[in-house]
């Protein structure tokens, strides 16, 4: 079980520690932490789990703050690194963000969180619906309060009656003035693209995210057109799994607001929607470089936030870069020793009248003739208003509910890992 | 203009991160120690203490050490503001072990707290408590978890399971039995949230015993869908060695596939040898099982069984066996193996565990998959395929070690992932672990099919801008080519060319990740070229002339090396030979180290290998080359050169062919030598990685690849045995009854017994007392019958026994634990032993077990059910005891009666006896907050009648006089405002007052409602779902009272088991007996099915009330009896459920 848990802002100073057990852990192990991960650079950043001298630690890097979970004895790796995820989700949520600032001007409310979410090392109370009822998340309302009157409690006096149900995720009988339910197809398009422009890999992971606000303890029934073509899925803990192992129908009763209903995969797709060809050629230390982009299978729905980065190699001393649309940045960003220079192309949407194009040259350093390394172009893109890997929803029913509720359906599909070789 | 925009932005961004501040606590963070602390601390207010202990956490956060603070903020536990509180235990919590002293003076406030309320403030306190984690209190958190074990609130139990852990944690070996005992009431939970904890408990207080485990196997299997997350990852692997110790390995699972099954089937295959045995297995699935693809010889049976035998027994004691002794040990022959297809347990462990596979909880998932890896017959095990893939996408953390347990698996069996291989490509968010990881897997599950494709890829990640993983890319390539020597060409040519572009860039060595990328690809070239040299020899040529372009030392000492071992193959090879020794020759003063030595090396070999013609050139150049190596700076080479020189001094030696046969016969010893030394066959050494440590899939150990304290091999197959044969019918038949302990054999019927037992005993808070009456509890019946006789006849007796009993049994309960703690350490002040009891002794009949006059008789004939209630007998509490009360013996019984007065009147009968010499004068028994005078009591009770309120004691007349060895009753009206609280009363006697407490009943807070059978069940199904409460227990009285059953007439076992029930619930409770159904069941001793109902209704509101009992188990086994309780008042309901239960697990006493 774990033992510690300490939160390290981006500078490696601990601002928050959490003792679990009386297996007291020195902050010390943060020191050395920090200094290892200063000396073996990247790779060590992002190693979810360290064997250091004394303890095992297990890490979780989210927006700049790093979260350690520290063990001396066998547990499963993963629950460590699931709860330090739940953790940083339950954080940001609660403050609005994750970053130092942020959690130092919160950190009684982080403390009586972390207090909440985990008890002798081993989980306690997840469920953020819970949590909310426990411990008030800081808003305007409190902080005016807490300003004016010197006196506000965060912390409820009464224990959340979902502890003790069978659907722990609800809140008991919430009353909603407005019942409705939203049901977004939310989809991240993988895809990598290889040297010779052919597709190698096309595929998307889409989530079912539901934000519901209903009175009472409704029962919703959600089928799909075509759920044969989902490849894996996950779902929410309200998921009734047998209707699912028997026709494919997600039958549920739904948390309060937003939550994530179902998570799938949609392997070997054919259709990306836009191409990106770069194309390098160097002599004589320099390198040429051109990048275009154009729409490859019209989604008929406008895409738009269209980005496309790649980092500079190393080895480039210099770059000069012009677009014909849109701007570029350069941005160097420093992570821990060293520095990465970013280029990023922001397009926005397409123009009608002329496809997309950004050229210049990049000078490389002294003694290379020719570009060694070649970067790989990120992509990134949206459409709104359809999902496609082609999921399509049926019908969603409901039972248990006085009146019938307004229902809305979405879709969304954005770039997730959208790699094009170069 | 810009700038001066810019600026604004700044200053603007800065109020606005200012106004985003405001109202937090961000001040105190930044200043924690800017005022004065201590004042706060002891302020009136609660918001300057609350900013006080904030400030106090800030400094904690900051890693300042604030211990100094320690008993101011101790005082602040009493607070009543919720906040506070928080904030007090977490600094408590912090520093409880450094200051133990100061930690103690919280122990009341937390004991006040335990019996609260509100189920938050009681979880919290205990949770504190516990957490507090000093020896001294251990006995007294033991009670409280014990106490908050049995709470309503599944929070509160939830918390009570975390705070075992705690307990254990302090390593007491007088405890340890308790808290095993709790963890197995604990998992007996009917909540699944308490039953998640409750795994975490057992895995870290007790994780061998899985006897706890094997009562509610079953139960605990159906329940694990509904678990929290977190206690499904870690039930998962509790359920998993319960299965394996119990009915040992799967015989058609991975596990066993490379066994000899043929042996196992028909045990006369003794004579097959193990290579033998292992394909007829293969070829028996393959023949067998359609899902060829999986089993079609493809699964990498070595590594399979060193998998499975290093999950038994652990990598480090399976590998030092490996190495001295025989892969088949004969140990593991002796493995009993079952079967998924017939047992009931696997199975459903597997059904149960398949859902989870879909869990958004990525622990969760490769806990489920770990299972069907293990224990899943082979052809379902490609379930786990796409859940395992798809965790890949979750979070880059878990990615990793995802990564590490598909890597084990896809060693084993290749074919599993094959399919997937797209999955493993690279994205450019991936770390180098990762990377290096995915690389691994791909060459592992390449297949002919896939293999273009996978190569594809790989010449993308070459140009990849972090060399390092080019350069495992370049290795990987090599391994894929050494694997299908079908594309050994393309690679070939692919890395010749890779070689040829990076020794561009060798001039100015502009990284070091460079020469990394070329020297694996040689050493790529290298190994693909050692499978088949002779075909390959324009590639050696090819890399020959590539060096002069080369300039990393190390991968030129590879070619060098390559030159020296093939000189004699192929055509091209000898006629380009000359050229390049005097080549080498020449820049052999240049070279570095390693690079001469390879040169001397290879001219060794080449002289060796060379036709007669070439040798006299070749000699030349060697001895030109010894020649100068002789001088060289460096002392290895300077010994290499004496080393060949005198090792081929045959060859360079003169040609002068007079010499001695000494010499003709040395020169020939040393040309042996010389050959074996240069030319022999080098084995590669064997690319089997036998000395891979496999550790449990999913487990800390498998990811940082060395045990980790606390890593537990599976258990050893079959491990577990029963003793009574009956369980194992049981579980094959595929019992009905889930948690059933009943049914047990005897060494288990015993510890439900002693779990209630000691509990129930414990309650009292006097350990030593405990003890002796555990030890009764073990002497069985017949010492019990024995005295029940005798208490039949001379009922006084009885009585007057327990009298005496009392000093022994029933102490002032704060002196004895006063006096058991003031001995070790000064620990009497501290703890306030009444609050602890006022919480604890809900039940007021515990304290005073052996007062309690057993209403258990022998049956004189059949009676009908009605008789009954003439042998229903109350049960006498004591509320004042001789000793304490100067020779005043107090003792109270409720009373069935009902009050006229008002409806919430509860009726007791008193008795007052006078045990001393002196006459007693003017007793009376009043409220603990009226100091009311004998004179004004006529007044108070008028004005009590006339007010519609009802008091909680309707004052009693006084007894004037009581002389001695008098007995005087009284029936005395009390009104009990807390279902559970003990009301505090002071008795006057001779002008001197004593204070009692009498503990309610819950049981006669109701009365007898008469109904019949139809009217039952019409009211029962009125009360359906929230309204009715269940739990078990364990009941064992009539084993007793069966055991002396040689009298007439009591011979019908059913009727005994019923009159025990049915007396001792109406000697506690006032209900009236609607009636028993007799089980139907073709087997005498089976009373599965008997069912008892009573009804009664709620004395204030006439709320209707129904108790079910319906039994399991045979006759003169303990009894598994499932209690309900319908009742529309919850509260009532649950404590009423709460007191049968521990009513019934209590075994009688006599």
């Amino acid at each position: 079980m774990m033992q510690c848990i300490f939160l390290l802002s981006d500078s490696g100073e601990v601002m928050l520690e959490k003792q679990l057990t009386g297996h007291r852990v020195d902050r010390s192990i943060c020191a050395w932490f920090w200094e290892q991960s200063i000396a073996q650079g990247d790779s060590f950043k992002f190693m979810p789990v360290i064997a250091s001298p004394t303890h095992y630690i297990f890490q979780v890097f989210r927006e700049g703050i790093t979260f350690l979970a520290c063990t001396q004895v066998e547990m499963p790796p993963l629950m460590a690194t699931e709860f330090l995820c739940r953790v940083a989700d339950v954080l940001s949520d609660y403050l609005g963000g994750l970053n130092e600032d942020l959690i130092k001007d919160n950190f009684v409310i982080v403390y009586e969180l972390l207090d909440e979410m985990i008890d002798n090392g081993f989980p306690l109370t997840t469920e953020p619906n819970i949590l909310r009822e426990m411990i008030a998340p800081p808003n305007i309302v409190s902080k005016m309060l807490s300003v004016v009157t010197g006196t506000s409690s965060n912390v409820s006096n009464t224990l959340p009656v979902a502890t003790a149900s069978c659907v722990p995720w609800r809140k008991m009988d919430p009353k909603n003035t407005s019942n409705e339910v939203y049901v977004d197809l939310v989809e991240e398009m993988d895809a990598i693209i290889s040297r010779d422009g052919t597709l190698v890999k096309c595929e998307i992971y889409g989530e079912v995210q539901v934000n519901s606000h209903l009175s009472g303890l409704p029962d919703l029934t959600l089928s799909f057109a075509n759920a044969s073509i989902l490849n894996d899925v996950r779902f929410h803990p309200c998921v009734r799994l047998r209707p699912w192992e028997s026709q494919q129908i997600l039958s549920f009763v739904p948390p309060d607001g937003q939550f994530k209903l179902m998570s799938y995969r949609v392997k070997k797709l054919k259709n990306i929607p836009i191409y990106v060809k770069p194309q390098l050629s160097s002599d004589s230390g320099m390198c040429r470089i051109s990048v275009l982009v154009g729409i490859k299978n019209d989604p008929r729905k406008p895409i738009d936030s269209i980005t496309v980065e790649f980092q500079l190699p190393p080895c480039v001393l210099s770059a000069n870069l012009t677009p014909n649309h849109g701007t570029v940045n350069i941005l160097a960003s420093k992570v821990l020793m060293f520095f990465d220079h970013t280029c990023s192309w922001s397009i926005g949407r397409l123009p009608k009248d002329k496809a997309p194009s950004l050229s210049g040259t990049l000078v490389l350093a002294a003694g290379l003739e020719r570009l060694p390394v070649f970067p790989t172009f990120q992509v990134g893109f949206r459409v709104m208003g359809i999902a496609l890997s082609g999921l399509q929803m049926d019908k969603l029913d409901f039972k248990n509910l006085p009146s019938r509720p307004y229902k809305g359906f979405r879709g969304l599909t954005r770039a997730g890992e959208y790699q094009v070789r170069s | 203009m810009f700038t001066q925009f810019g600026a604004t932005a700044e200053s603007l961004s800065k109020a606005s991160t200012m106004v985003f501040r405001i109202g937090t606590d961000a001040h105190l963070y930044d200043d924690p120690d800017d005022v004065n602390i201590a004042p706060l601390l002891d302020s009136k207010f609660d918001s300057e203490k609350c900013e006080a202990l904030k400030r106090l956490l800030a400094l904690i956060a900051q890693g300042f050490d604030v211990s100094n603070f320690f008993p101011q903020v101790v005082k602040n536990v009493a607070s009543q503001s919720i906040e506070v509180k928080k904030l007090v235990y977490l600094y408590l919590l912090h520093y409880a072990e450094k200051r133990p002293n100061e930690a103690l003076l919280s122990i009341n406030y937390f004991q006040k707290d335990l019996g609260d309320t509100n189920p938050l403030v009681r979880a919290w306190a205990l949770r504190t408590m516990a957490g507090i984690r000093l020896h001294v209190i251990a006995p007294l958190v033991l009670v409280a978890v014990s106490k908050c074990a049995r709470d309503p609130s599944v929070y509160v139990r939830k918390c009570a399971a975390n705070a075992l852990p705690k307990v254990h944690d302090l390593r007491l070996e007088e405890n340890t039995a308790a808290i095993e005992e709790l963890v197995g009431f604990l998992l007996n939970d009917n909540s699944p949230g308490v039953i998640g904890a409750a795994a975490a408990a057992f895995a870290s207080v007790c994780p061998t015993n899985l006897s706890l485990i094997g009562r509610n196997y079953r139960r605990l299997c159906e329940t694990l869908p509904d678990v929290e997350e977190w206690g499904q990852i870690v039930l998962i692997g509790i359920l998993l060695r319960y299965a394996i110790a119990r009915h040992g390995l799967v015989k058609e699972s991975i596990m066993l596939s490379s066994r000899d099954l043929e042996n196992i089937a028909s045990e006369n295959g003794a004579s097959d040898t193990y290579q033998k045995g292992n394909e007829d297995s293969n070829a028996y699935f393959g023949l067998k099982e359609s899902n060829a693809d999986l089993t079609n010889g493809v699964c990498k049976s070595e590594v399979v069984d060193i998998v499975s035998r290093s999950y038994l027994e652990g990598p480090d004691k399976y590998l030092s066996k490996h190495r001295c002794a025989d892969v088949l040990s004969s140990e593991l022959e002796g493995l009993h193996f079952t079967s998924a297809k017939d047992n009931e347990d696997i199975k459903i462990l597997l059904l149960c565990t398949s859902p989870l596979l879909w869990s958004h909880n990525s622990a969760v998932v490769l806990a489920a998959a770990g299972v069907h890896w293990i224990m899943a017959p082979k052809e379902d095990i490609q379930k786990i395929v796409k859940p395992l893939l798809f965790l890949m996408r979750s979070s880059n953390s878990s990615k990793y070690v995802v990564l590490c347990n598909i890597q084990v698996f896809s060693k084993a069996v290749p074919s599993l992932f094959a399919p997937h291989f797209e999955d493993f490509f690279m994205s450019p968010s991936d770390s180098y672990q990762v990377k290096a990881l995915k690389l691994e897997i791909l060459s592992t599950i390449a297949t002919e099919s896939s293999i273009s494709s996978i190569f594809q890829e790989f010449q993308d990640y070459v140009k990849d801008p972090d060399r390092k993983f080019a350069a495992d890319t370049v290795a990987a390539i090599g391994l894929c080519a050494q694997q299908f020597p079908k594309v050994a060409n393309t690679c070939l040519e692919g890395l010749l060319a890779l070689a040829s572009h990076e020794s561009t860039y060798g001039d100015n060595a502009a990284t070091d990740g460079e020469a990394i990328v070329l020297l694996q690809a040689i050493y790529s070239i290298k190994a693909i070229i050692g499978k088949d040299p002779s075909s390959n020899e324009k590639v050696i040529v090819h890399l020959i002339r590539s060096l002069e372009s080369i300039r990393v030392p190390a991968a030129r000492g590879m070619i060098i090396w390559m030159v020296g071992e093939y000189s004699d193959i192929g055509n091209v090879i000898p006629k380009v030979l000359p050229v390049v020794l005097k080549y080498l020759a020449r820049c052999f003063t240049v070279e570095e180290v390693e690079t001469k030595l390879q040169i001397l090396n290879a001219c060794g070999k080449v002289l060796l290998h060379s036709k007669e013609e070439e040798l006299w050139a070749y000699r030349k150049v060697l001895s030109y080359m010894l020649d100068l190596a002789r001088c060289d700076l460096n002392y290895d080479i300077r010994d290499r050169a004496r080393f060949i020189k005198e090792l081929l001094s045959c060859y360079i030696g003169s040609s002068d062919t007079e010499e001695g046969k000494a010499q003709q016969e040395s020169r020939d010893v040393s040309r042996v030598l010389a050959g074996r030394i240069f030319g022999g066959q080098i084995k590669a050494p064997s690319s089997e990685q036998f000395s891979a440590r496999f550790y449990l899939p999913g487990s800390l150990s498998h990811v940082v690849l060395h045990a980790a304290p606390g890593y537990e091999p599976l258990p050893r197959p079959c491990s577990l045995n029963f003793e009574d044969p009956s369980i194992n019918s049981n579980i094959v038949e595929g019992a009905k009854r889930p948690g059933d302990g009943a049914t047990q054999s005897e060494s288990y019927t015993d510890d439900p017994d002693s779990v209630s037992g000691s509990l129930n005993e414990e309650s009292t808070s006097d350990y030593s007392y405990a003890d002796s009456i555990g030890g009764s509890d073990g002497t069985g019946g017949s010492n019990v019958s024995s005295s029940l006789s005798e208490v039949d006849v001379h009922k006084e007796p009885l009585i007057h026994l327990s009298e005496v009993g009392y000093p022994n049994a029933n102490p002032d309960g704060g002196s004895h634990v006063d006096n058991q703690y003031s001995g070790s350490n000064n620990l009497g002040e501290l703890i306030s032993t009444r609050s602890l009891e006022s919480w604890l002794d809900e039940n007021p009949n515990s304290g005073h077990n052996l007062s309690e006059p057993s209403s258990i008789r022998k049956s004189s004939a059949r009676i009908s059910i009605g008789h009954i209630h003439g042998r229903v007998e109350p049960k006498i509490c004591a509320l004042l005891d001789p000793a304490n009360g100067n020779g005043l013996s107090v003792d109270y019984a409720f009373s069935s009666e009902l009050s006229s007065l008002s409806p919430l009147l509860v009726c007791l009968q008193v008795s007052f006896k006078n045990c001393s010499t002196e006459p007693m004068m003017n007793l009376q028994l009043v409220e603990d907050n009226k100091r009311q005078d004998s004179s004004d009591h006529a007044s108070a009770m008028t004005e009590s009648s006339s007010h519609g309120d009802v008091p909680s004691l309707v004052p009693m007349e006084e007894i004037a006089n009581l002389g001695p060895s008098e007995t005087i009753n009284i029936m005395l009206q009390v009104r009990f405002r807390h279902h559970l609280l003990p009301l505090k009363l002071v008795l006057w006697c001779n002008g001197k007052t004593y204070p009692v407490k009498l503990r309610p009943d819950i049981g006669y807070f109701v009365r007898p409602l008469p109904m019949d059978i139809g009217v039952f069940s019409a009211k029962e199904a009125q009360l359906p779902g929230m309204f009715e409460y269940t739990r078990r227990c364990i009941f064992t009285d009539h084993i007793g009272e069966l055991k002396k059953g040689d009298k007439p007439g009591t011979n019908d076992q059913f009727l005994v088991i019923c009159e025990c029930l049915a007396v001792k619930v109406l000697s506690n409770a006032n209900f009236f007996l609607v009636s028993v159904d007799m089980p139907v069941s073709a087997n005498l001793d089976d009373a599965s099915g008997l069912r008892l109902r009573f009804s009664g209704e709620l004395l204030s509101n006439s709320v209707p009330c129904l108790v079910t009992l319906v039994l399991e188990g045979t006759c003169f086994e303990p009894l598994n009896i499932l209690v309900k309780v319908n009742c529309e008042e919850t509260v009532f309901g649950l404590n009423l459920l709460n007191r049968i239960v521990n009513l019934l697990a209590e075994p009688a006493r006599g």
